[in-house]
C-alpha cells in the first residue's frame, strides 16, 4: 500500500484516536454546559431500590457502606447523594453510615456538603451519623455485624458513639433493616452478601460502577440482593425522588456518547467491509 | 530456625484460626449463651478485631516501606526515579502532617484531598472512557461469525444504556435484559462457582500444610517435599 493513495475508506476504517478523542470530548462537554434534557427510563432495578426505600416504617435503622474510592465519585457520588435525600424525606428514618474504603469519610463528607441534611430537618447524631473507616474489609464487615461496639466505640470524629441517641438499641447486624452499599470494589459488593445477608438475613441493595453489575447479577437473580444498580443511573433515582442534580445532567452526556460510540461501530464496519468488497479487506 | 517454628506452628495457628472461625459462620456449636450464641461467638469477634488492627497497621507499616524504598532512591539518585521518590515522599508528609495535627476532617485535609487526590484519581479513571471508545470503534467488527456475535451483543448492550434510546426503543430492555439475566448471569455463576471451588482448595491446602506460600521461602525439606 506504500505509495499508493488513501482512500476514503482507508481513512474511515482507520481513524486516528486523536480524533475519536476529539469528537468525544465534544459530546461530553456539549450537554454539561447545555444540557438537553432527553427522557430517561426508570428501570427495574432502580423501581425496586425506590420501593424498598420508600417501604421503611418510622423507627427503620438503614446501614451505609460507603466504600468507593476518589475515582468512582463522579459515578457513584450522585447515587449516594439522591439516596440520602430519599432517607432524609423519610419519617423517622436513621441513617448509621461506615466506609470500607479509607477515602470514605472524605468522600461522605462532600456528599453531605451537597445535600445540607438541615434542609431536610435532619440532625447529627440523632437521625444520621458516620462511624468512621474500619479497616479489614470482609473482616470489618463480620465484626460489625457481630458486635459493633466493640469494633468502634466512637464516630469518625472520635466522638463517643454512646453520646449520641441514634446508637440507642444498636447492637448488631440484626439491628439494621436495610443495607446499602456504594463501592468501586468488588470483595465489597460481594462481601456483604456473605457477611450480612447469608448470616442474619439483613435485606440488602448495592450501587456498583456500570461494569460491575454483571458480576452482581446472579447474586441478585438469586434474591440475596433486593436490587443492583450502577451509579450511572442516577438520573432514574432522582427523577424518583424528584431532586435533580448531578445524575439527570450526566444522563444526558450518557446518551449522547453512547450514540456517538454505536456511530462509531457502524463507521467501522461500513469502512472495513466496503474495503473487503473492493479487494482490500485484511 | 527449626521447621516446627518455620511451618508446623504457624499451619496449627491457620489451622485452629480457620476452623474456629469456619464453626462460628456455619454452625450454632453448643454451648449457648442467653442470647443462643455458640461458644466460638466470643473467640472469632476478638480475632476479627484483631484481623482489623493488624489491617490498619499494615497501613503505616505499608507507609514505613514506602519511605524506606523510596529514599535509597533519593540517597542513590537513581535516574528517572529520584525526584519521583522524592515528590511521592513529599506528598506523604504533607498528607500526614495536615491530618496529624489539623484532622482528616478539616478544611485544610479535606482541602487538600479535593484539590489534588481527588481530582487527579476521578480523572484518571475518566480518562478509560476514552481508551473503551478507541478500543470499541476497532474491536466490534464484522470480521468472522465470533466477532458478529460479539459487536452484535455489544450493540445491543449499548443501546439499551444510553437512557433516551431505551425510552424511544423500548424492545432494547428486552433484550438487554435477556442478555444481563440469562447468558451474563449464567456464565457469571459458573466462573463465581469455579473461583469458590479453588478458593475451598486452596484454604484446605493451607489449613493443612500443603500451601505455603504464606510462610515465605522454606527449603523443600520445610515444605515436606523432600528430596525428589
Amino acid at each position: 500500500m506504500s505509495g499508493q493513495r488513501k482512500g476514503i475508506w482507508d481513512y474511515l476504517e482507520d481513524i486516528p484516536r486523536e480524533v475519536l478523542y476529539a469528537v468525544l470530548l465534544v459530546f461530553f462537554v456539549a450537554p454539561m454546559i447545555y444540557p438537553l434534557g432527553l427522557p430517561v427510563p426508570i428501570t427495574a432495578n432502580v423501581r425496586k431500590w425506590y420501593a424498598t426505600i420508600d417501604a421503611l416504617q418510622p423507627g427503620s435503622v438503614v446501614m451505609i457502606d460507603f466504600g468507593y474510592s476518589g475515582g468512582g465519585e463522579p459515578e457513584l457520588g450522585p447515587m449516594a447523594v439522591v439516596v440520602y435525600k430519599h432517607l432524609f424525606q423519610k419519617e423517622g428514618v436513621k441513617v448509621i453510615c461506615m466506609s470500607t474504603s479509607i477515602e470514605g469519610t472524605q468522600l461522605w463528607d462532600k456528599a453531605m456538603a451537597e445535600i445540607n441534611p438541615s434542609r431536610y430537618g435532619a440532625e447529627y447524631g440523632v437521625d444520621y451519623i458516620h462511624i468512621g473507616y474500619i479497616a479489614g474489609g470482609e473482616t470489618a464487615m463480620a465484626a460489625i455485624g457481630k458486635d459493633l461496639r466493640a469494633t468502634t466505640s466512637t464516630d469518625y470524629h472520635g466522638d463517643p458513639l454512646d453520646q449520641f441517641p441514634i446508637m440507642e438499641g444498636i447492637v448488631d447486624a440484626t439491628s439494621f433493616d436495610l443495607l446499602i452499599c456504594y463501592t468501586t470494589g468488588g470483595d465489597q459488593s460481594e462481601g456483604w452478601v456473605r457477611q450480612w445477608y447469608t448470616v442474619y438475613g439483613t435485606p440488602y441493595m448495592c450501587s456498583v460502577l456500570a461494569m460491575m453489575v454483571p458480576t452482581m447479577l446472579p447474586y441478585m437473580n438469586a434474591g440475596q440482593i433486593i436490587s443492583v444498580t450502577s451509579g450511572a443511573q442516577a438520573g432514574e433515582m432522582e427523577s424518583l425522588v424528584r431532586a435533580p442534580a448531578r445524575g439527570i445532567k450526566s444522563a444526558d452526556v450518557i446518551t449522547l456518547t453512547h450514540i456517538l460510540c454505536l456511530a462509531y461501530v457502524v463507521i467501522g464496519n461500513v469502512a472495513y467491509l466496503a474495503k473487503k468488497s473492493q479487494g482490500g479487506g485484511k | 530456625m527449626s521447621t516446627t517454628l518455620k511451618k508446623t506452628i504457624p499451619v496449627a495457628i491457620v489451622f485452629v484460626v480457620a476452623m474456629l472461625v469456619m464453626m462460628d459462620y456455619f454452625i450454632v456449636t453448643p454451648p449457648t449463651d442467653a442470647a443462643g450464641k455458640s461458644w466460638t461467638s466470643g473467640a472469632v469477634k476478638d480475632l476479627q478485631n484483631w484481623g482489623i488492627i493488624l489491617t490498619a497497621f499494615s497501613l503505616g507499616f505499608g507507609a514505613v516501606n514506602l519511605f524506606y524504598f523510596h529514599s535509597k532512591h533519593i540517597s542513590r539518585r537513581t535516574p528517572k526515579q529520584w525526584m519521583f521518590s522524592l515528590w511521592l515522599l513529599l506528598v506523604i508528609v504533607t498528607f500526614t502532617v495536615v491530618g496529624v495535627f489539623m484532622g482528616p476532617n478539616s478544611t485544610s485535609y479535606q482541602w487538600l484531598y479535593n484539590a489534588s487526590y481527588f481530582a487527579l484519581s476521578a480523572t484518571v479513571y475518566s480518562s478509560l472512557g476514552f481508551y473503551m471508545t478507541s478500543g470499541l470503534y476497532r474491536a466490534l467488527r464484522f470480521k468472522n461469525i465470533e466477532s458478529a456475535i460479539f459487536m452484535v451483543v455489544g450493540v445491543i448492550v449499548l443501546a439499551k444504556n444510553a437512557p433516551a434510546l431505551a425510552v424511544y426503543y423500548p424492545a432494547l430492555a428486552a433484550w438487554g435484559s435477556f442478555i444481563e439475566n440469562v447468558l451474563t448471569t449464567s456464565a457469571q455463576r459458573g466462573i463465581m462457582i469455579g473461583g469458590a471451588l479453588g478458593a475451598i482448595s486452596l484454604g484446605i491446602r493451607t489449613m493443612t500444610g500443603r500451601e505455603t506460600g504464606f510462610l515465605g521461602k522454606l527449603t523443600e525439606e520445610e515444605k515436606g517435599g523432600g528430596t525428589a
